[in-house]
């Protein structure tokens, strides 16, 4: 096992601890910068929308996880990026222009939002982010001239350094990938400076933070701020990836389907927000996947166990109708979240970590070291 | 048969002068269709609906349609030889899993023509995908414009066609007949809001300017609302005669149940998704009277005769369901394209698919729906209404090949 011996104050806010984990990363973002020519367009188009949904883990984990403000706002932040960036491409904006300005635009959108979320905790400030989002949706549905209402908006491929870059090219995947990269230094940045700090001491108690000269109110603000931006940047990928806009794309479903991601990633960190994203997105591919190649699989296991081919194609038609039941999908969907919440509410992260001690420390792991000291609800915890 | 060889000499020389025109003519590029899902023996198709969404009320009957039309087909021993094999994905109506599934059924199934796919937002995100990797993309469960609309100058756009009547234009022809034939003098509309409603209220308003009528009230109300009390009582009180709704199957419920409520009876038009067996089996004498845009007569399994007989009873046997509007859309689909498909020969490729298309030979279905047929500047089928009645609490068609 390794131990850090830490000599310096400094060693704790590093972003890399030790060399290990410093190579770690950059091996994974080599492979991440060879796997457009390994993987196939089906799978790049995956991985963009992990990216973009990890983008909006990020901006959430900033948020929920790490100042402990709930929101349920998020697709309409997403909205307000998406809309912002097609509605000045289509006014001759170049990419740079219009991709910062979904970013601060859409950040400004939630300082404001911010606001009530001084006075508001827990279920409350979830009410009133929805109520937002609500305001949002319907924004979006009558302010015809800029949105074009209920008709949804096509967006045009993006160009930049005078070239169009389709949604499916390589270049796009780069894009994502680079944007997402910048965002988490940024953020692991911002998370190692006081703001950050702030943060984590807004959400672990108001009380003991206020006492230590914390601005609880600037604090908060700056949260729902710099969270919104983040949302805002990825909306503008979003809307490129899409190619399409429509007020019903940015319903509720969204909002709880982008706090899934933090709550399945595991809020201890950043990785939860990735971990997360690549779960949401890539669950369903892979069920589709199984939904194909069970019923093949089970025929071919009856086949070896030497039933007859009739008996063969019987039992592949059974697990096909199975398999294809409409909704089976959404089941098991829900059931593994249920699974998550009920015994891994520090989701896959949480999962990793506990994996990664019980080698380090084989054979003397032990259960307990996990273990909650005390478990809070919200509601309960003095602010 | 004789008929058939003039066909094929046609055909075959319509091909010809199509491979010749891009050599003469300036077009930009030719169109790129691929041939990849067919083979010997088996042409493989595509489509994705919402099974588990907010409109799988579509979905599953569309879907179950197409089912037994590619069963229907293999039976009869497929389509010159090769059947059909459907692969079938759900999108929950979501657009990021419409690309996704997409993507899926292009890459790893290999489907030689994405049919029937449902949705607006879902086929808006998709159809690009579809296009580029010159596969058809065909007969779309959405009228919107971007279904069957193109721009010359983008060669892979014309691999779009659509067969389903337009919102705006049914409705416009259904508002004109009301308006001139049943003279009503105070027109309404009442739209839900989305992209379907904004199409109806679009079709309502563009005729009524070409008539040169107000609207003497114009509402709205949000999509999976079941209180109607609010804009029944404006439309009431703004003196209407002709409320049209641009709803689907509980609106309407709704609002003619609001209006009686009110003790109040103008006449009722519902736009096409209204024309289904749903509203006057749910909504019973509620609804007694309400008009409806539609493209083909409902049928009924106690009198339906022929051919529609034993489509409708097999129907009820193979899914033990009530066959209805949705499952024609969805039969219709399939069967349109293996019209198609067998138009273009033995020897089949993309490139012959499309130009049997684009050939301008009609296709009529079982139902009675007005002749499908396409060009190479129109792909989009028909947009010919009836209108039709709720009428003892059945469908009835009022009248026949409206347009406006």
């Amino acid at each position: 096992m390794r131990f850090v011996f830490k000599t310096n104050y400094d060693q704790d806010i590093r972003l890399f601890q030790h060399a290990g984990q410093m190579w770690t990363y950059l091996a994974l973002f080599a492979v991440l910068l060879v796997a457009p020519a390994v993987v196939s367009s089906y799978m790049l188009s995956q991985l963009v929308f992990v990216f973009i949904y990890a983008l909006v883990g990020v901006s959430l984990m900033i948020l929920v996880g790490f100042t402990g403000q709930a929101s349920l706002g998020h697709a309409a932040f997403l909205a307000i990026g998406a809309y912002t960036a097609a509605f000045m491409q289509a006014h001759g904006y170049t990419f740079a222009t219009y991709f910062l300005l979904a970013g601060v635009l859409t950040g400004i959108v939630g300082l404001l939002v911010g606001f009530p979320a001084l006075r508001l905790h827990g279920i409350y400030l979830l009410i009133a982010t929805i109520s937002f989002s609500f305001i949002i949706e319907e924004l979006l549905a009558r302010w015809e001239s800029v949105t074009n209402g209920n008709e949804g908006m096509r967006v045009k491929t993006l160009e930049l350094f005078g070239m169009e870059i389709g949604r499916n090219s390589d270049y796009f995947y780069y894009l994502c990938l680079g944007v997402l990269t910048v965002t988490i230094i940024v953020t692991l940045n911002i998370m190692r400076s006081p703001t950050g700090r702030a943060f984590i001491a807004v959400r672990d108690s108001e009380t003991a933070a206020r006492s230590m000269g914390v601005d609880i109110a600037a604090t908060k603000v700056r949260a729902f701020g710099l969270s919104a931006a983040i949302t805002g940047f990825a909306g503008a990928l979003f809307a490129h990836k899409m190619t399409f806009l429509s007020p019903e794309m940015f319903t509720l479903q969204l909002s709880i389907e982008f706090i899934m991601v933090i709550i399945i990633g595991g809020s201890l960190g950043l990785h939860g927000a990735i971990l997360g994203a690549i779960f949401i997105i890539m669950i369903d591919p892979l069920l589709t996947l199984l939904k194909d190649d069970v019923p093949l699989l089970i025929g071919s296991l009856a086949q070896a166990f030497g039933a007859g081919s009739e008996r063969v194609k019987a039992l592949e038609d059974g697990t096909q109708a199975l398999t294809s039941t409409a909704g089976l999908k959404g089941v098991i969907y829900g059931l593994i979240i249920m699974l998550f919440i009920l015994f891994e509410p520090f989701g896959l992260y949480g999962r990793w970590l506990k994996i990664k001690l019980f080698f380090q420390m084989f054979p003397l792991y032990k259960k307990s070291t996990f273990k909650r000291q005390k478990v809070y609800v919200k509601s309960e915890r003095n602010r | 048969m004789p008929n058939i060889a003039i066909r094929k000499l046609a055909l075959s020389t319509v091909s010809m002068a199509a491979l010749a025109i891009p050599a003469m003519a300036q077009t930009p590029a030719a169109t790129k269709v691929t041939d990849q899902g067919i083979s010997a023996t088996e042409i493989v198709i595509g489509t994705h609906q919402d099974l588990s969404g907010p409109i799988k009320g579509w979905g599953v009957a569309v879907a179950n349609g197409m089912k037994f039309a590619v069963d229907e087909i293999n039976l009869a021993g497929g389509i010159n030889g090769r059947k059909l094999r459907l692969i079938l994905e759900d999108s929950g109506y979501d657009p990021k899993k419409a690309v996704l599934a997409t993507q899926k059924m292009l890459e790893k199934d290999k489907i030689f023509a994405n049919l029937g796919s449902m949705g607006s937002p879902t086929v808006a995100a998709a159809q690009d995908i579809v296009l580029d990797a010159g596969v058809l993309h065909l007969f779309p469960l959405t009228a919107a414009e971007f279904t069957f609309k193109f721009d010359p100058a983008k060669p892979q756009e014309r691999l779009k066609f659509n067969n389903l009547l337009p919102y705006v234009e049914s409705t416009r022809a259904a508002v004109k007949y009301m308006m001139t034939e049943k003279k009503f003098t105070k027109p309404c509309v009442i739209s839900q809001d989305d992209e379907y409603g904004k199409n109806v209220l679009d079709g309502f308003t563009q005729q009524l300017a070409a008539m040169k009528i107000t609207p003497a009230s114009v509402t709205s109300y949000k999509r999976g609302t079941s209180d109607f009390s609010a804009p029944v009582a404006k439309l009431k009180s703004d003196g209407c005669d002709l409320v049209v709704i641009g709803g689907v199957i509980r609106e309407p419920i709704g609002i003619m149940g609001e209006a009686k409520k009110l003790g109040w009876s103008p006449a009722f038009l519902g736009a096409t998704p209204v024309n289904v067996i749903d509203v006057p089996a749910l909504g019973k004498e509620v609804v007694e009277g309400l008009y409806a845009a539609g493209g083909f007569e409902v049928p009924y399994e106690d009198t339906a005769k022929g051919k529609i007989k034993a489509w409708v009873d097999t129907y009820r046997a193979a899914f033990n369901a009530t066959p209805n509007t949705q499952a024609i859309i969805g039969y219709n689909v399939v069967t349109t394209f293996a019209h198609y498909v067998k138009l273009a020969g033995k020897d089949l490729t993309g490139q012959k698919v499309l130009t049997a298309l684009e050939s301008g030979d009609g296709f009529q279905d079982i139902f009675g729906s007005p002749v499908t047929k396409f060009s190479k500047t129109n792909h989009l089928a028909s947009t010919i209404t009836s209108v039709q009645q709720v009428q003892k609490g059945r469908w009835v068609v009022v009248k026949n090949g409206l347009t406006f």
